[in-house]
């Protein structure tokens, strides 16, 4: 059994990136191996986004990031800086920012590459997509 | 502790890969990983000197490149082969690295833990 941390990089929409890595989390929880967290950088962070609204009849990748979350209570964390760029913040950043709107909330929180560096530290493998 | 390759593919300001990349190699490097760096294909472009990012919009985080030895990054590989598909000499480049061969690079991504792409 391993120990994986993903690391996503692609944009929700509009790249394949997020569905491999969500399957590929799924396959590996269902082998009975470890998925420390799920971090997003760069255009990965958009993944966060409560506010996706795809037509009913288009596949919600936000959606299935909340399932695997719930099911396997797995850490979606996003580098914070990455995601501030790109105009996605919980309400805590909303705040300090005097911003009277968010987009992010759970099961995502906001991390630090720190939290991508300790995960590969720990983990026997990092997967990017 | 891990040893990190961090490959720079891409060329600088048309895209955030180089900068992000950079900031993922000083925050590992202060997480004392050891690190490598690697600027092959159109990553070579990142190291060109007299670069004005601004003028086209973009944070000039090429003038970062010269704090790696700060951060106790000294292991910095460019490509030979990328410098002179692009017409390039060791001499323009901004920062001290080491002008290697292809197949050195493959031999410095064997020994690493992880390989991370920009």
């Amino acid at each position: 059994m391993s120990k994986f941390i993903i690391q996503v990089n692609g944009s929700v929409y509009g790249n394949s990136a997020g569905y491999h890595a969500c399957r590929f989390a799924r396959a590996a929880l269902e082998s009975g191996h470890q998925v420390i967290r799920v971090f997003f950088y760069q255009d990965g962070v958009t993944h966060s986004n409560s506010l996706l609204a795809p037509a009913s009849d288009e596949f919600n990748q936000y959606d299935q990031w909340c399932q695997l979350a719930e099911q396997y209570s797995i850490e979606l964390v996003n580098c914070v800086s990455a995601a501030l760029r790109r105009g996605m913040l919980s309400a805590q950043e909303a705040s300090e920012n005097q911003q009277a709107h968010w987009n992010v909330t759970a099961p995502f929180t906001m991390g630090g590459l720190g939290e991508l560096v300790t995960g590969i530290e720990q983990a026997d493998r990092l997967i990017c997509f | 502790m891990k040893h990190l390759c961090i490959i720079f593919r891409r060329a600088p300001h048309g895209t955030a890969h180089g900068r992000e990349a950079l900031d993922l190699a000083m925050l590992s490097a202060s997480f004392e990983q050891q690190i490598t760096l690697i600027f092959a294909d159109e990553g070579v472009l990142n190291l060109i000197s007299e670069q004005q990012p601004e003028l086209v919009g973009a944070r000039d985080y090429i003038a970062t490149f010269k704090a790696l030895p700060l951060y106790d990054i000294e292991d910095v590989l460019v490509c030979n082969d990328s410098l002179t598909e692009f017409g390039l000499k060791r001499s323009v480049l901004n920062i001290d690295a080491q002008v290697v061969s292809a197949e050195t690079i493959t031999a410095r991504l064997r020994e690493a833990d992880e390989v991370l792409v920009f």
